[in-house]
């Protein structure tokens, strides 16, 4: 079930020139211009890729593929805002890897998307360039931060894009959206010209339509890169047909992300793939990972910290928008320069991130925060080795799409969206979330964690499940 | 009132590679500004380090040279603070599990004979940029073609006692880095930095509190520096004051130190373990490898210069000042010169006619020649470093260059006795005092003699030339 | 309240964002709810662990060749202020200098 390989296949095959496909997505992208889901793309950009694409002898696998690029991501031919004012105009003078990866492969990536600022929080509603609609219903958010790129893979303009995970800001907003976002495992996807944000955590992820959709994406884009000190040393996640059966597969079901209070629309929908992964022959238990509900205190220590060191570079020295309002020394350049250009959210976590980092309070937070991050990891390896379990399913996100302005005014309640994707953060694990139902309309995600580096393997399964799961149904 | 005085330094050297830390970008000094430049030493949103191998093997070689234990894993953290040239807006530098501790170097202080110095720890970091501060009214310039690269901070406890001993430490580790040929360690070109904690104390009392000093640019000016600090610290405390912990900038024209400007000094660097980077874990094979190129060290090659050649423990120290002078002086023994032979004649003409690190200026076995030339009394030794001069530029044989220059010694009894009997018949009145008893006009008569064969006769055989026609009637 | 509004501002100092008085009361009482949600880690017991990092177990190592990655601009380019072949910054003032 694959938009992106039939697409490829025609463009490699002559039937569809690649310049119609862009100018499909240009109109497109003209025609849902109201959702807000981009900060730049440009026809003439598409029309130009597209043109390299047809005339070349050799097609690559994502031939004539539109795949739109989460802002956080750098290339040289489009600025580069991270959805922040401090850096509005910024060009790079160089292409991230993934970018590359994806060109050879024939993709068009001249569309960046609408994000959270930097990459924190969970709505897109703190994007400096005002947020996302939901593509269904334009009060509620579509979940963030790569907001941007689930609403134009839901809205049926790019069938696939890519976003970054620091805490699930790709799961999370697939399961709002009602489409599929795969989080690989820390390290197979080179972080080399993604904006850095929680560096430890960072993951470039893809969004599809389907799930073989998004895995070609991250079949193209993974695998070890030299200028990245963090990639594992393993060549591209390997495309595996999806399984037929489950039989002699264990799922276990975290009681931790079943809570009784639990959405009942989500409860639905999980409760209705749960089933399926039974009728698939796999073998369904109840488990725990203990550490679960420390899993956000302990994210947004780590993230933070890691993320007041990433933006200290952001001082109007070398490249971004200065402003000086009155400053006469280097201090006041950066103070001016860094308090009209981040956003609260950004600043918050600046501010908390170099709390937890400072004289007197690192041992109680920042070191502690990453011993108990080596809980939360030891949980699930507990399960994956010593237990028998296979894969992990849970439900992606405790509720389906809130409105638009209902978290933004306690920052915490915000970051409890997050409760069920930063395990898989924390511990380096890859992670599936696809499309299980609706409610009222809303779409229901649930997703997959999987062992280290055995994201072939996972997709496989959500591959299983996804073709019995009719991830559009009612489920209440 | 007694003081004593307590000094610890801490030494950056820029490491000898070819490319940055953390980026391929060259290392070259004095290129144009800002072009030896990447999105990584830039900081450019999305970038990222990866460690450079040489770098990594030259800060092994020289902690294993400093006698420090190497730790297999050591981890890089990032130092968080703000300045302009400080691209990241924080240093890859390592905090709480470094390449290396626990090292020692010996010195010969000038109080206290030779001394120890522990050496606290050496670990990896990266150069910031280059902030100027006079090439613009009212504004700082920045050039990062200086952001990245290589260095090696070298810590050692406080266990000096003056500022005499600081500057002789210095020397010491200087000489025996040049030796793992790891850095070029000159102040003046800039790759090597110091910084010094200097605090007073009453003999067996508690330590003071310590001031930082900064901004040396000299091993010279680093006792200058500590001089006027210990000076300035004294005064307080015999005053009744305390003294207070800052920074203090030494200011090479005047010869003061003068505290930094900023209130709030106090630096919180907020260390962490650097995300980008894993561990850095080397193998024993790697560890070992750079023991095994580790040359013979200054300590080890004086101890043998002085047990095996003989030599008086000042030549030793001059000797192995540098590894290229110790070999050379090697080589012209091996060639047969003797040890305290070679030794006079490279402290002397050698590094006299040497300016700069250039090559050395008369090959090793040519002065071995020339020195046998001496020994056989061929040539004198005075007319020797005439010839010596010569060999310089003309690469001709020594002895060939002695002929040409008429300074061969005559040794040659007849003509020697002819003019010794010359001399003789010249002064009989001396000639008469000498049978009388005065035996030390032996020295008058061996001088005349040298004078009437300007200087060619060898005087080893006018003495008994002389003495036979003196005692014979 | 479990931050001290003076932690508060030397953060905001450490990290140089400059917070208008008229943002400080908000900032310290964002700041007091995360912090109180995030000391629940304190109750953790974590005798025996060690911190955990995922990623590869070492750091590889470059070979030392001059191999620059290249920039499609020059830093001019993106620079706010530039002459001379120098990035250009007002002065040190309060920063200190040498």
């Amino acid at each position: 079930m694959s938009a992106i390989r039939d697409l490829a296949a025609a463009v490699a095959d002559g039937t569809r020139p690649a310049r119609s496909v862009a100018a499909e997505t240009a109109r497109a992208l003209e025609r849902t211009g109201g959702l807000n889901a981009t900060l730049d793309w440009s026809a003439e950009l598409l029309e130009a890729q597209a043109g390299a694409v047809d005339e070349s002898a050799t097609k690559g696998s994502l031939a004539g593929v539109p795949v739109a690029l989460k802002d956080n991501i750098v290339t040289t031919d489009q600025p580069v805002t991270c959805g922040s004012r401090l850096l509005e105009g910024y060009r790079s003078p160089y292409n991230a890897t993934v970018v590359e990866r994806l060109r050879a492969a024939g993709a068009l990536t001249a569309i960046k998307t609408n994000l959270d600022e930097f990459a924190m929080g969970s709505s897109t509603e703190h994007s400096a360039f005002g947020r996302v609609l939901h593509p269904t219903d334009p009060d509620r958010v579509p979940g963030g931060s790569s907001g941007g790129s689930a609403a134009l893979v839901a809205a049926g303009v790019v069938p696939a894009a890519l976003g970054s995970e620091t805490g699930g800001s790709v799961r999370q907003p697939a399961s709002f959206c009602g489409v599929v976002g795969i989080k690989p495992s820390y390290g197979r996807v080179s972080r080399f010209g993604l904006v850095a944000f929680g560096s430890s955590l960072d993951c470039i992820s893809a969004l599809g339509a389907t799930v073989e959709d998004a895995a070609r994406v991250l079949h193209v884009i993974s695998g070890a890169d030299p200028r990245d000190a963090t990639t594992l040393a393993a060549g591209p996640v390997e495309l595996l047909p999806p399984r037929q059966d489950l039989r002699g597969v264990t799922i276990g079901l975290p009681r931790e992300c079943f809570p009784p209070d639990l959405d009942p629309g989500v409860r639905a929908g999980c409760d209705r793939a749960i089933a399926a992964l039974r009728e698939l022959g796999a073998e369904v238990r109840e488990v725990s990972l203990t550490h679960t509900g420390y899993g956000v205190a302990t994210y947004y220590v780590i993230a933070p910290a890691e993320a007041s060191a990433n933006l200290a570079r952001y001082d109007g020295v070398r490249y971004g928008q200065r402003r000086l309002d009155g400053a006469v020394d280097v201090r006041g350049l950066y103070r001016a320069t860094r308090g009209a250009g981040f956003g609260a959210e950004v600043k918050r976590r600046i501010v908390i991130g170099t709390y937890v980092l400072s004289s007197g309070y690192y041992d109680a937070y920042y070191a502690k925060a990453q011993r108990v991050r080596g809980l939360i990891a030891e949980d699930y390896r507990r399960l994956f080795q010593d237990d028998g379990v296979d894969y992990l399913f849970t439900p992606t996100t405790p509720t389906v799409a809130f409105r638009a302005g209902e978290r933004t005014a306690d920052p915490v309640a915000m970051y409890l969206a997050d409760i069920f994707t930063v395990g898989a953060c924390l511990a380096g694990l890859p992670a599936v979330s696809l499309p299980i139902g609706r409610s009222n309309g809303l779409p229901v995600g649930g997703q997959l964690v999987g062992p280290v580096m055995r994201e072939a393997e996972l997709l496989a399964v959500a591959g299983a499940l996804e073709a019995i799961v009719p991830g559009a149904d009612e489920v209440r | 009132m007694t003081w004593e005085t307590v000094i610890g330094l801490e030494v950056h050297i820029q490491l000898l590679t070819a490319s940055k830390m953390f980026c391929g970008c060259k290392t070259t000094f004095g290129d144009p500004p800002n072009t030896n430049v990447c999105p990584v030493c830039l900081g450019l949103p999305g970038a990222l380090p990866v460690p450079n191998e040489a770098a990594v093997r030259h800060g092994v070689r020289a902690a294993l040279a400093l006698g420090c234990t190497i730790h297999p894993i050591s981890v890089f953290a990032r130092k968080n603070y703000f300045y302009p040239d400080l691209p990241k807006g924080y240093q890859i530098s390592q905090f709480d599990r470094p390449l290396a501790t626990g090292g020692t170097v010996w010195f010969d202080s000038p109080d206290r004979g030779r001394t120890a110095v522990s050496i606290t720890r050496l670990h990896l970091e990266e150069d910031a940029g280059k902030s100027l501060h006079d090439r613009l009214p009212g504004k700082t310039a920045i050039d990062l073609n200086r952001s990245g690269i290589p260095l090696a901070e070298i810590v050692g406890g406080p266990d000096l006692r003056s500022p005499g001993e600081a500057r002789a430490y210095l020397g010491a580790l200087r000489d025996i880095l040049l030796y793992t040929g790891v850095s070029d360690c000159s102040m003046e070109e800039g790759s090597l930095r110091v910084d010094a904690n200097l605090s007073l104390r009453r003999p067996d009392g508690p330590l003071g509190t310590k001031t930082e000093v900064k901004n040396m640019n000299s091993f010279a000016n680093v006792e200058r520096a500590l001089t006027v600090e210990r000076e300035r610290q004294a005064a307080i405390l015999e005053g009744g004051g305390r003294v207070e912990h800052q920074t203090l900038l030494f200011q090479a024209a005047s010869g003061e130190v003068r505290p930094m400007r900023s209130k709030e000094e106090s630096h919180d660097y907020r260390y962490f373990p650097e995300p980008d980077l894993p561990p850095l874990i080397l193998e024993p094979d790697f560890i070992e490898a750079e023991r095994d190129i580790l040359p013979e060290l200054p300590e080890a090659k004086r101890t043998r210069f002085e047990g095996e050649l003989g030599l008086p423990p000042y030549d030793a120290g001059v000797l192995t000042g540098t590894p290229d002078i110790a070999d050379y002086f090697e080589a012209v023994v091996a060639a047969g010169a003797a040890p305290k032979a070679a030794a006079n004649w490279v402290m002397g003409e050698v590094l006299a006619a040497r300016t700069g690190r250039e090559e050395l200026p008369v090959a090793a076995d040519r002065l071995a020649a020339l020195i046998a030339l001496v020994d056989e009394g061929v040539v004198s030794l005075q007319a020797a470093k005439q010839v010596f001069a010569e060999l310089i530029h003309d690469h001709s044989a020594p002895r060939v260059v002695a002929e040409r220059l008429g300074l061969v010694q005559v040794a040659d009894v007849e003509a020697l006795t002819e003019w010794v009997e010359e001399v003789l018949a010249a002064h009989p009145g001396e000639v008469q005092r000498y049978r009388n008893g005065e035996q030390k006009l032996l020295g008058f008569f061996v001088g005349q003699v040298m004078k009437r064969s300007r200087g060619k006769a060898d005087p080893k055989g006018v003495q008994p030339v002389l003495r036979k026609r003196l005692t014979a009637s | 309240m479990s931050v001290k509004r003076e932690e508060v501002l030397r953060a905001a100092q450490l990290a140089e964002i400059a917070v208008p008085p008229e943002d400080v009361d908000q900032l310290v009482a964002d700041m007091a709810r995360i912090v109180d949600y995030v000391s629940q880690l304190g109750s953790v017991p974590d005798a025996a662990v060690d911190r955990f990092v995922p990623g590869p177990p070492k750091t590889p190592l470059r070979r030392d060749a001059v191999d620059p990655i290249p920039l499609a601009r020059p830093p001019e380019a993106t620079a706010p202020e530039y002459v001379d072949g120098f990035f250009v910054v007002p002065k040190l003032g309060a920063m200190g200098g040498e």
